[in-house]
Parts: C-alpha cells; sequence; structure tokens
C-alpha cells in the first residue's frame, strides 16, 4: 500500500496548464526526490498533496483515502503531512520553542507543559534545544530550516515534504541538509523533496523522478538522466552535475 | 486660590476624562479588531458592511454623532446613558479609524507564514489570532498612539452630555473665579502630563511585547 499515490494530477491556472497528467507512488519509510526546472510545476505539486492549490482533475490518494472527497476534512489531511518550505516561514513573533509548540497546542489541544516537553523533545533530536529562546531574526538559514523540520515532525506527520530544502542556503550547507535527510530517514521518517539542486539529490537519492512541462518525464537513476537518456534537454539538466564538480 | 489649589480643584474631574478615554479606546479597539479582522477573514458578502462602516464613520464629526446618539436614540424610545453615548459616537469612529490601521499593518504579515499555517492544519481564525493579530499590533504601534491621543483629545465633548470632566471642570471654575487664563493653562497642562503618562503605558508595552526583527523600534 503507498502512503501517496497520485493518478494522472492536472492542474490549469487558466489556460495555462502546470501539471499535465502527473502519476506518483510513495512509500512508507521512502525518501524520494523529484527534480526539474524552475517553474515545471514542482512546488504546485506538493501543494496539491495537501489540498493548499485544488487540483483541476486526478487522484490523490493518501493512506487509501481520496482527498479530493467532499467527505474529507482537509484540516485533519495537512496535519497529517509536515510541510518546509523553502524559505522555512518560520512564525517571526515566537520563539524556536514557541513555533514548534503552537500546533501542538493549538491543533493537538496540549497543555504548555505537555506542548514544551514535546517541542523540546523535538529540538534535541535537531540539535536546536540550545536555541529554544531565539526568536528566527536571530538565527542563521541552516537553523530556520532545522526549526522548520522540528515544527513539522512535533505534529508526527505520515510524511514530511520539502520544497526546495537548499534553495535558500548557502552552497556548503548542502552536505549537511543531505546528511540530515539521511539520518532521518533511517529513522522512519517519510520523505517527499522537490529540488533542483543536483547535488543534494545526488547524496540522498538514487533514484529521482523528473518533472518537466507538467509531466513524470523519467524516473530513473542520476547516472542513467546524465548519460542515456534520448532527451538532450533532460541530459544536459543532470549533466550540470559534472560541469561543476 | 494659587495655581496648585486650581490644579487640584480641576484634577477631580481627571477621573471622569481617563475614564472616558480608556473607555473609548476599548471601544475602539474591539471594534478596530473585528472590523479588520472580519475583512481579512475574507467574507465577500461583509466586506460591503465593513466598507460602509469605515466610510461613515471616519466622515462624521464626533459632536454630531454624539448628539445624535445622546440627544436624537432618546426620541425613539432608546435612552442612552453619557459614557455608553461616548463608546457609541467617539468609540465607534476610533474604531473606524483603527480598523484601517490595522488593515494596513495585517498587510504586512507575511504571506509565507500564514500559508505555513494552513498547511499546518490551521483554522482561518486561529490563524488570525495566533499569527495575523500579535504580528500586525506589534507594527501598528505608531497608529495606535495617534489614534489613542485622537480620543483623549475628544474627550472633552463628554462634558456635553453631563460628565464633569477636566473642562467641565475649569469652565465651572472660570465662572466663579473669572481667573480663565490661569485656568486653562492648568487644564492644558493635565491633559499634557495624561498624555505623557498614556505615551509611557504603550511604550511600556511595546517594549514588554518586543520581539527582535519584527516592529518599529
Amino acid at each position: 500500500m503507498a502512503l501517496i499515490r497520485i493518478r494522472n494530477l492536472v492542474k490549469q491556472f487558466g489556460n495555462h496548464t502546470v501539471l499535465d497528467g502527473v502519476n506518483l507512488d510513495l512509500q512508507k519509510g521512502e525518501m524520494k526526490v523529484v527534480m526539474g526546472p524552475s517553474g515545471c510545476g514542482k512546488s504546485t505539486l506538493l501543494r496539491c498533496i495537501n489540498r493548499l492549490v485544488e487540483p483541476t482533475s486526478g487522484t490523490i490518494l493518501v493512506r487509501d483515502q481520496d482527498i479530493m472527497g467532499a467527505e474529507v476534512d482537509v484540516r485533519a489531511l495537512r496535519q497529517s503531512i509536515g510541510f518546509v518550505f523553502q524559505q522555512f516561514a518560520l512564525y517571526r513573533h515566537l520563539t524556536v520553542l514557541g513555533n514548534v509548540m503552537l500546533g501542538l497546542r493549538k491543533l493537538r489541544g496540549m497543555s504548555r507543559a505537555e506542548a514544551e516537553a514535546q517541542a523540546l523533545f523535538q529540538l534535541n533530536h535537531l540539535e536546536m534545544a540550545d536555541h529554544r529562546d531565539k526568536y528566527p531574526s536571530q538565527i542563521s538559514g541552516g537553523q530556520k530550516q532545522r526549526v522548520a523540520i522540528a515544527r513539522a515532525l512535533a505534529m508526527d506527520p505520515a510524511v514530511v515534504v520539502f520544497d526546495e530544502p537548499t534553495s535558500a542556503l548557502d552552497p556548503v550547507m548542502v552536505r549537511e541538509v543531505a546528511d540530515l535527510f539521511n539520518r532521518l530517514n533511517r529513522e522512519g521518517v517519510t520523505l517527499l523533496c522537490v529540488t533542483h539542486d543536483l547535488a543534494l539529490a545526488s547524496q540522498i537519492a538514487n533514484r529521482v523522478l523528473f518533472l518537466d512541462q507538467g509531466v513524470i518525464r523519467a524516473d530513473d537513476t542520476l547516472e542513467n538522466l546524465a548519460k542515456h537518456h534520448p532527451n538532450d534537454q533532460v541530459r544536459a539538466f543532470f549533466g550540470e552535475k559534472e560541469g561543476r564538480s | 486660590m494659587n495655581f496648585f489649589e486650581l490644579v487640584a480643584q480641576l484634577a477631580q474631574g481627571l477621573v471622569s476624562t481617563v475614564v472616558v478615554t480608556l473607555v473609548c479606546s476599548g471601544t475602539g479597539m474591539a471594534v478596530g479588531l473585528t472590523v479588520a479582522g472580519l475583512r481579512r477573514m475574507g467574507y465577500a458578502r461583509v466586506v460591503p458592511f465593513l466598507d460602509g462602516f469605515t466610510y461613515i464613520f471616519r466622515g462624521v464629526p464626533v459632536l454630531v454623532l454624539l448628539f445624535l446618539v445622546y440627544f436624537g436614540l432618546p426620541s425613539v424610545g432608546i435612552k442612552v446613558g453619557p459614557l455608553l453615548a461616548m463608546a457609541l459616537s467617539l468609540g465607534l469612529i476610533a474604531g473606524a479609524y483603527l480598523a484601517e490601521v490595522f488593515r494596513g499593518a495585517l498587510d504586512s504579515v507575511e504571506a509565507s507564514e500564514i500559508l505555513a499555517a494552513e498547511a499546518m492544519g490551521m483554522s482561518r481564525f486561529q490563524i488570525l489570532t495566533s499569527i495575523e493579530f500579535p504580528q500586525m499590533l506589534r507594527l501598528a504601534v505608531p497608529g495606535m498612539i495617534n489614534e489613542f491621543t485622537s480620543i483623549l483629545k475628544y474627550s472633552p465633548f463628554a462634558y456635553t452630555v453631563g460628565i464633569a470632566e477636566i473642562t467641565k471642570q475649569a469652565m465651572t471654575l472660570t465662572a466663579t473665579t473669572l481667573r480663565g487664563i490661569e485656568i486653562y493653562l492648568a487644564v492644558g497642562v493635565l491633559y499634557f502630563l495624561i498624555y505623557r503618562i498614556l505615551l509611557a503605558g504603550v511604550h511600556y508595552l511595546e517594549k514588554r511585547y518586543q520581539v527582535p526583527g519584527l516592529g518599529t523600534t
């Protein structure tokens, strides 16, 4: 049973078709990477999964439940999917601890003490407990990302999705992010990550999905995509890595 | 009667002035937050009413509305006490202005944070009260100070509906002593002191809730 099963997903904004029949399966415990050029619909794909964006047609099953159904509790669905945004989107008026506690207090109805214990556990796990009383403006990008991950994990989600996790960070941080993702995945966290960062992709996944012009054009290893894919543009996109290193 | 005795006499009206200012500020805050909040919640159907409210109440003179409420409403059988009349006139007008201050400050709340809260599964109302209002109030401090100051300076209208605040005391004193210059000078000093205390109070709260990287200071 796939945790997330997407079939024929179409999303149109007016006349513009962003997703044109996407199929994707994500198994429990898996770490899946979706790559593609800017504007290929990666973010839209993620946002369809928790209905921040309403798909035009197609089906999305999360734990075998059709999330487009009329009886679906959208807020419950969203609580089961941890979302880490490109710019991390920490709440500026709350401390690191407050950011992680908010959902536990408001959505899980935990007491202050319970929420604090759970939040501190997650912050500790991500080595951010020392920064618990700092505000988002006082910590670095990498630290913000860890807080955003702790905030997502605290809600005990079925899957954590990442939208361009390295684009707001220094290039030297890629290694660290990759190590963190690998560690989380080993610990049993299911991850879905969209990125156009080849360095990151190569360190966290053997196979990647290539999303281009609204469809999954390939599902293959990075090496095959760079060397043997029949399409020039695909080879060029994935060949970038050799040019860089 | 020396100057200080005059001030002491006038100070008997001080409590009324402060009460009127606080009641009208409180009404203004409640109305302003409700109007700005409802607009933010995005109920298309109530927006024309909110627009209508701010359009009308920002355009009507305080004194006209006060008389309408205090002297007009009894003719249709609604009797309104003096303090309530102040709240329904000055308070509502302040609310209309504050609603606009809040609207501007709400536009400065990061859309990405609101999206993150939605993605987390929070309801629109939870986002408003947990994310948008706490940030907005910190950003709106300068506009709020302006409005509270206006309320204080409009509070002398309360004497027209029989509240014995500072200005009313001054008029009575002037009528008996004929020392208008000193008395109104003292009145000016008293208002200035209230203004400074009010300001100190707001600044204290601002500092108390100050967050690095958010707000005007």
